[in-house]
């Protein structure tokens, strides 16, 4: 245990923040932005692709899910690698690993969120629709004001999760340098030479207080989401509402 | 003297589900101002039938027209035609993320491109003619199932439609809330509203309807004044069905 303290208390900046004002900005804050930034872009894509999954038109329904089942059925190690050698073809000019994983990332998460979205779409009552139509409104009119953002809500808990395992999906940025909490770790076990075991149950630790308190904040939000949806049923009394529901409602 | 000009139309439709033969040239109309019920045992086509009015289902063959317009013309803006049918659901199909008042907003703001405030000042008018000003800033899942179908009735009318169609309107509700649903259709009723409503109410059809339309297996088999039809029904699947519907 004293190990371990004295490694945080001489490396602990190079896993927070890598080398941190002197040179680029590494460790647990890059594992951050890379999560962050790689679910904040995908989302705009997965909800794209999804829309395309439940349209009724072929020109759309085929090529997206393509894409979906392309991505969602091989390894993500093996797509970092297809961006990492074909991104600079295709663009003539060197990207950095950063840009690269965060280009994987996108692609990757796009798929699985959109199935997210597609699911908590198509698990809202036919109704809504129905309904939203039949006042006029238009195809993109009904998605943007009625189910989108019952579906996105609903499925806030299913995207906490997918950020967790982004989260730990950026450890294999590692395989292309970038500079990112595994990374961090490997460098600091390199220095040492005799402390793997300290050095890498700290990793551990880190990634995992950071999944598992958002793993329970997901859970928390599900029980709010259950709570609010179970308000929302048709036909409930004011009595009904009026009691509290029982934890095994949720 | 002319008749009075149909609001709806029905002309030969037919729809298939499959081999299933749902509705069987159903030729039929309502006058404008008119009241119809249209009852008849599950199955038989009636939630078809009124849903093929605003298109929420497809014929086959036939021809449609509402307040003479073609339902299936091919220069028709579908979104803009349904915005002037009011449709009311079994199941209310409120937008539970939105409150009451924005509920009846939406489609005028959207669509007829009301200002907030106009469409807020006419939202508080309807929600105080379906009995419930003070629910404007209520959530649906906080409302009672009488009170969302009276908001949905609401939702329906922000639209100024010349007719208004019930699917089923009371069937979800608890006994002692199908009062109030009714009594916002009766006002409207009285108020000339043209009406099509698929229900068993028959107390509600004695009161308002003008014509009860008997539906069985995808075919209008018996139309006539709810008094007769009901004390004296001519078919024998009509006569089984009352007695049917009374035992409960």
């Amino acid at each position: 245990m004293g190990d371990i303290i004295a490694i945080l208390r001489e490396h602990g900046p190079l896993l927070l923040v890598g080398q941190y004002p002197n040179g680029p900005l590494g460790g647990l804050a890059i594992t951050f932005v890379l999560s962050v930034l790689g679910v904040a872009l995908a989302l705009p894509l997965g909800i794209a692709l999804a829309l395309a999954r439940i349209s009724p038109f072929r020109w759309a329904y085929w090529p997206a899910t393509a894409v979906v089942y392309l991505m969602r059925g091989v390894p993500l190690i093996m797509l970092i690698f297809w961006v990492y050698f074909f991104l600079p073809a295709l663009l003539g000019r060197p990207v950095s690993g950063f840009s690269t994983m965060l280009v994987t990332l996108v692609i990757y998460q796009a798929a699985y969120l959109a199935e997210i979205v597609r699911a908590g779409i198509e698990s809202l009552p036919k109704g809504q629709t129905e309904a939203a139509r039949a006042v006029g409104l238009s195809y993109m009119q009904t998605m943007r004001k009625v189910v989108l953002p019952q579906a996105l809500y609903n499925m806030v808990p299913s995207m906490l999760s997918q950020f967790v395992s982004t989260i730990k999906e950026t450890s294999l940025g590692y395989v292309i340098s970038v500079h990112e909490l595994t990374f961090a770790a490997n460098q600091i076990n390199s220095t040492l030479l005799t402390k793997p075991f300290e050095v890498f149950a700290i990793l551990a630790g880190i990634y995992f207080v950071l999944c598992f308190s958002l793993t329970q904040l997901a859970r928390h939000l599900e029980r709010r989401v259950s709570r609010r949806r179970a308000g929302q049923t048709v036909g409930v009394t004011p009595q009904a509402l009026a009691t509290p529901i029982p934890a095994t409602a949720e | 003297m002319t008749p009075p000009p149909s609001m709806i139309r029905f002309e030969n439709v037919n729809k298939w589900y499959g081999d299933y033969h749902a509705l069987d040239d159903i030729d039929a109309h309502i006058a404008k101002g008119e009241v119809v019920v249209v009852c008849g045992p599950s199955g038989s086509g009636k939630s078809t039938l009124i849903r093929t009015v605003n298109r929420l289902e497809e014929i086959q063959k036939g021809k449609i027209y509402f307040d003479g317009q073609d339902v299936h013309a091919p220069s028709l803006d579908l979104n803009k035609f349904r915005s002037h049918v009011g449709f009311v659901f079994q199941s209310f199909n409120l937008f539970p993320h939105l409150s009451v008042a924005e509920n009846i907003m939406l489609a005028p703001t959207l669509v007829l491109k009301q200002s907030k405030t106009q469409a807020k000042d006419e939202a508080a008018r309807l929600l105080a003619r379906v009995g419930l000003a003070p629910k404007a800033d209520a959530y649906p899942g906080q409302l009672s199932g009488g009170q969302q179908q009276r908001v949905a009735i609401a939702r329906a009318l922000a639209m100024n439609p010349p007719a208004m169609l019930f699917d089923e309107p009371t069937s979800a509700l608890d006994p002692e809330m199908v009062g109030e649903v009714l009594q916002v259709m009766k006002s409207l009723a009285r108020d000339g509203m043209t009406m099509m409503c698929v229900t068993h109410e028959m107390g509600f059809a004695r009161e308002v309807a003008d014509r009860v339309w008997f539906m069985d297996q995808g075919r209008i088999v018996e139309t006539g004044d709810p008094e007769s039809f009901f004390s004296n029904p001519q078919t024998d699947r009509a006569q089984k069905f009352l007695s049917d519907l009374r035992s409960h």
